[in-house]
């Protein structure tokens, strides 16, 4: 029997589980940890280390410790915001074939999927080792507004870590799906996910067993990580004031820094105020210092209010878009770790007039609802109201059976097994197009051909004709984004229909069928209307993953 | 449900009531009904571990056409029932996303008027496109949204004309 794994393959923090008929059983790791940072060392000692191991390493070898590598994934490293993003971190990225991020280490080159692989294979271990069974599929959860080239590229990881991906879903959905699976529910929600590094927001309707996506919108380069490094900055020019040295340019004092605000900003969720000081600071100058600080959450709350105000100002227009007022909203779920500031739920509420949902864990309920997803595509989910239980509970932890604390080969679970066809009730998912999928017009205008929150498996055909005699090569540029102007939107990249038949102007038919499938991955299929002839129209999106030339 | 969707595949390009079959004119709440029947029945996830791969690409297909038929009436009722628009900005970068070309009032619409529009309508909508081209020029906004409206009237299918009438409405709401 196949074994699932559904995996949230988080900015700083990854978790993983399966869906068994007892409930949502986690994967652990090597300490009997739930949650792995997905951050991947390559020592000076040799070999590969992921998670809890990994991070020790932040501090003796900054430049050698791959983290956040969800920033820069799929993404094409001229962007903007990808150069700001680079500015935070403290290893080598540079720019590979096709406009794609490489990370170098020493004198090794790899690819954002390489380093993302790490953290799934590490995954998919722990779990071998966990089940006592061979784990091959997966599903894997994506920030909702994740592109095209950043799905492909997050395939790419599952598949060089040897996981067939049967399905990305988006994040906010998959927490949806843990929360309502198996209760029946007739209501609307919002899925408010502030995570590490992304922030989501989304609108659903629960039908009974559907899930439809109404609206969803996000910031890519928005979470916790943004209000650590506002706090460090604090930290930094305190550093300067009080110790007489400016740690910016000192990788490793920065990331002391960064941990400490990290800790501080955990602190102050539940106190109000934070008061010690950070020790162990390995001056440039030989010394060992220590910085004494005392923040009050007020004053916390003061640095990250910018943040804050954009999330609940995105939460705004999704819900304008989703054609909806706030006090429609049944339930808001809170998502991701940043979710737990004091802040952000005050504002939530203040908005939605009503306190959010406190019973859902933040850190875990993405991956329930993936594991959920992955139990329903591999026909091994049981009926019962599994899983739904287990994900609200935020003392759910009980119910997993037989896993303690170390997981080893007499601790093993027999795979759950395949419920009769009779019992099967299963999700249906109904997400949404992430951005809208234009294409270029005469005059730099664009038409729209997919819009944005669209529900998706979706497909739209156009017809193309030549526009000179004895054309016989189409170009089609194709972009995303809601602007009228083409200039104005991101460009995706260029269409190209070749080796036409040779014929007069506009006699030519060629009809493109734009599909973007249920991961939110774009296809296009080009047929020659006259001769059926199909040919696999080819769009090469910038940032996507290539083979890097030996 | 392989009958259903050999005849949702085999229909061409119809209007989305009839992919979704029900009633013309119908609804948001009927059109939304019908697709979720069809998802409970068609969603290519429930049939991926029981159909082969040719007859699970008709299903996704068929599926996939509905859903762009349930859009383009959602998309439809979105905008007749005028609900309250807001600039919705992609979460793409672009800094400082200067605003869409509504800056046409300002005098600098280009002598030629691009040859975009006519592609993107049919010639009964291009008129009225026309017109409130002028309107624009005359900085006339509210003249412009009533031109683009009927524009769409003539035209519901445009994606462009409903994209004009949301920037040129944004742009009141601006106080422009």
């Amino acid at each position: 029997m196949a074994v699932a794994l559904g995996i949230d393959l988080g900015t700083t923090n990854s978790v993983a589980a399966i869906a068994t008929p007892t409930g949502v059983e986690f994967i652990l790791g090597p300490r009997g940890e739930r949650v792995h940072p997905s951050v991947v060392a390559f020592p000076a000692s040799g070999g590969v280390v992921v998670g809890q191991d990994a991070k020790r390493f932040r501090l003796t070898e900054p430049h050698h410790v791959i983290h956040s590598a969800k920033r820069f994934i799929g993404q094409n490293i001229r962007a903007p915001l990808v150069q700001l993003a680079m500015t935070g971190i403290r290893y080598k990225v540079v720019e590979g074939p096709n406009q794609q991020p490489i990370v170098v280490v020493r004198d090794r080159r790899m690819t954002m999927p390489e380093i993302s692989s790490h953290v799934l294979l590490h995954l998919k271990r722990c779990a071998e080792r966990q089940l006592g069974t061979q784990v091959k599929d997966a599903v894997i959860t994506v920030p909702a507004n994740f592109t095209d080239a950043q799905r492909q590229a997050t395939k790419e990881a599952g598949r060089l870590a040897g996981l067939e991906v049967m399905r990305l879903i988006n994040e906010p959905t998959s927490a949806a799906l843990a929360y309502g699976f198996g209760k029946d529910k007739q209501q609307l929600i919002a899925v408010f996910d502030f995570g590490g590094g992304t922030f989501d927001v989304s609108i659903l309707r629960l039908n009974g067993e559907v899930f439809e996506v109404l609206a969803s919108d996000g910031d890519f380069f928005l979470g916790g990580d943004d209000l650590d490094r506002t706090l460090a900055e604090v930290l930094a020019a305190e550093c300067n004031r009080v110790l007489r040295i400016d740690p910016r340019p000192h990788a490793a004092l920065m990331m002391k820094l960064m941990m400490g605000a990290e800790a501080i900003k955990c602190h102050l969720s539940e106190n109000d105020s934070a008061e010690g000081e950070i020790d162990g600071l390995d001056m440039p100058n030989g010394t060992t210092g220590k910085l004494p600080f005392s923040v009050t959450r007020k004053q916390f709350e003061d640095l990250v209010n910018g943040y804050v105000s954009r999330t609940i100002e995105v939460t705004r227009q999704v819900l304008t878009a989703a054609g909806l007022v706030p006090s429609q909203i049944a339930d808001v779920l809170c998502v991701g770790g940043s979710t737990r500031i004091p802040l952000v739920r005050e504002r939530l509420a203040e908005l939605f007039r009503k306190e959010p949902n406190n019973q859902i864990n933040p850190d875990e309920v993405v991956s329930q609802g993936a594991a959920i997803q992955a139990g329903s595509l591999t026909n091994t989910l049981v009926s019962s109201g599994m899983g739904a239980r287990d994900a609200v509970a935020t003392t759910g932890h009980t119910t997993l059976v037989g896993m303690g604390a170390q997981p080893g080969p007499g601790n093993t679970q027999p795979p759950p097994m395949a419920p009769p066809q009779g019992m099967l009730k299963r999700p249906i998912l109904m997400d949404v197009n992430p951005a809208t999928l234009a294409i270029q017009t005469a005059g730099g205008f664009t038409e729209r051909l997919l819009d944005k929150n669209a529900p998706i498996p979706i497909e739209k055909i156009r017809v193309f004709t030549t526009a000179r005699d004895n054309q016989t090569r189409v170009e089609i540029d194709c972009c995303r984004g809601e602007n009228r102007k083409y200039a104005e939107n991101e460009p995706l990249g260029t269409l190209l229909l070749e080796n036409l038949a040779a014929q007069r102007r506009g006699e030519l038919k060629i009809e493109v069928s734009f599909r973007v499938d249920s991961d939110g991955i774009l296809h296009v299929r080009a047929t020659d209307q006259a001769s059926g002839a199909a040919q696999e129209a080819h769009l090469q999106v910038l940032g996507a993953p290539v083979a890097e030339e030996p | 449900m392989l009958l259903w969707a050999n005849r949702i595949v085999n229909k061409g390009s119809v209007a989305p009531h009839h992919l979704l079959e029900i009633r013309e004119g119908a609804g948001l709440d009927e059109a939304q009904a019908a697709f979720h029947k069809v998802a409970k029945m068609a969603h290519p996830d429930l049939h991926r571990a029981s159909l082969n791969p040719e007859e699970l690409e008709v299903v996704t297909s068929a599926y996939a056409k509905v859903a762009g038929a349930y859009q383009e009436l959602r998309m439809m009722r979105m905008q007749t029932t005028k609900l309250p628009r807001t600039n919705l900005k992609p979460p793409t970068y672009a800094p400082v996303n200067k605003m869409p070309d509504a800056g046409m009032p300002s005098g600098d619409v280009k002598p030629g008027v691009p040859a975009g529009p006519a592609s993107a309508m049919n010639s009964k909508a291009i008129v009225y496109y026309r017109k409130a081209e002028q309107a624009l020029r005359r900085g006339d906004l509210r003249g412009a949204v009533l031109q683009i409206k009927m524009a769409i009237a003539a035209d519901p299918m445009s994606g462009f004309l409903r994209s004009a009438l949301s920037e040129v409405e944004s742009e009141i709401a601006k106080g422009g």
